[in-house]
């Protein structure tokens, strides 16, 4: 059946503005810096007792039978974030569904990118299914066989289907040469982006293909989009480059630069990851230079990479938050939706798990992302 | 009889009678067609204006059933085109 275009609808049947008000409704009854406060002083009973009264309360009861404590709450906000992606999807037709289906295999990425580290470093298949995200477009079949695998090798056949099994068979040489998971990680990620971007680049129009992403944006929602993924990209180059270039390891970076983005070509990064100043340098004078700048301090102050990630991501949410002021009824709303509810998912799990190892107040606070 | 109907001055001012009601009608006619179309058209207008407001507001009231009153006010707030064109009606 094909689908109605409305007459002056500019994203092919999208149903922009009613996927837009549900959206910001969620958005705003995230939980806030007070509701934090809070958590902090409970413990994971308490904790669970609070998400009652909030967004989680279907999950926190449906589950509340079986688990406690910990366990409660961490099934609980994986629960709830599948939920709420997946109410995304319901709502969302013709491109913006494309767009949002299409982020969405983020979280394929992060399940098989679970799984391989799972897997990789032996932990119990209890834990890794833990850490699933079930939201994205794997089948619980699929996901089932990666927890089942006897090793990497068997993950990398069970992704067999998706998007991810090529570019991971053919990275799977460079994982056995070195027995390091990043080059699998790495390819998963490429992949991602990849998709994503070229996507959306067709979904711009030929301009855009040609051009390859360097033209101006001439304000369309959909062009709004492709420089939110471009700055997305971009992000993550920056913190691969950061960390590259603190480790200091000898690594062809052209490897590991995902295509895209706009801050930093293969020959230019190369060059940059060797000197740290310089790659700063070019990093504050670039286009992103005033959204990184909390990250950079961070980095030159503080001594682990966690702190930076961390600023990174944060800029990432409030970059996406200003691209959707600019276009407010737009595909941009609901992806730093997104990634505001997963920073939010990771901050409860941090203060529960942190509370349950019994780390401090302060502690747990600076483990804590708030845009 | 037959000297009255064949009379040219009668004949005539019944002519010039009939033009007269011809031209009254027709221009009654353009007068009900032109408020026709600015109803029409206004409606036409508010219509498009609603259906984004209209999902917006749908999609807000399924988040918070308490924004049900704002948002039928807001949605409805188009539909001043076609009261203003109503006015349009009396005023050809």
């Amino acid at each position: 059946m094909t689908r109605l275009r409305y007459v002056g609808s500019d994203e092919g049947g999208s149903n922009l503005a009613y996927v837009n008000a549900r959206v910001r409704a969620r958005r705003a009854a995230l939980l806030d810096e007070a509701d934090y406060r809070k958590l902090i002083r409970m413990g994971p009973n308490e904790i669970a007792r609070f998400l009652e009264e909030t967004e989680y309360e279907r999950e926190v009861n449906a589950l509340g039978a079986r688990h406690s404590g910990v366990d409660l709450v961490e099934y609980a906000l994986n629960e709830n974030l599948s939920r709420h992606f997946r109410d995304m999807l319901d709502w969302a037709d013709g491109h913006l569904y494309e767009q949002i289906a299409r982020y969405l295999r983020k979280f394929d990425a992060w399940n098989i990118k679970t799984a391989l580290r799972g897997i990789y470093t032996d932990s119990e298949r209890a834990e890794i299914e833990n850490d699933l995200i079930r939201a994205g477009e794997l089948s619980d079949a699929q996901l089932n066989a990666m927890l089942d695998a006897a090793n990497v090798e068997a993950v990398i056949e069970a992704s067999s289907g998706t998007m991810f099994h090529d570019a991971l068979v053919e990275a799977f040489d460079a994982f056995e040469e070195t027995n390091l998971l990043f080059p699998l990680e790495n390819a998963i990620d490429r992949v991602f982006f990849e998709n994503l971007i070229s996507g959306v680049a067709v979904d711009a129009g030929p301009a855009a293909r040609v051009l390859g992403g360097q033209r101006l944006s001439t304000g369309s929602p959909t062009d709004i989009y492709h420089e939110f993924l471009i700055a997305e990209i971009d992000f993550v180059n920056v913190r691969n480059a950061l960390r590259i270039a603190r480790s200091g390891a000898e690594m062809d970076t052209a490897d590991y630069l995902i295509e895209g983005g706009r801050l930093f070509d293969a020959a230019e990064l190369a060059r940059l990851v060797r000197n740290m100043d310089d790659l700063v340098a070019v990093i504050r004078e670039s286009r992103y230079g005033d959204r990184l700048s909390d990250a950079l301090n961070a980095l030159e102050e503080a001594e682990s990479m966690l702190e930076v990630e961390r600023a990174i991501d944060v800029a990432l949410v409030e970059y996406g938050d200003w691209l959707g002021s600019r276009h407010p009824v737009s595909v941009c709303p609901v992806v730093s939706y997104i990634l505001a509810k997963e920073l939010e998912v990771r901050n409860i799990r941090a203060i529960a798990r942190g509370r349950e190892a019994g780390l401090s107040e302060e502690e747990i606070r600076e483990e804590l992302v708030m845009p | 009889m037959l000297e009255l109907l064949t009379d040219p001055t009668i004949l005539e001012a019944a002519a010039n009678e009939y033009t007269v009601e011809a031209a009254e009608a027709w221009s009654e006619g353009i007068r009900v067609g032109a408020a026709a179309l600015s109803v029409g058209l206004a409606a036409l207008a508010s219509g498009y204006a609603e259906r984004q407001i209209g999902a917006a507001a749908v999609g807000a009231m399924a988040e918070d059933p308490s924004t049900f009153g704002r948002g039928l006010i807001l949605t409805v707030l188009p539909e001043t085109l076609v009261i203003f064109a109503i006015v349009v009606i009396f005023l050809v």
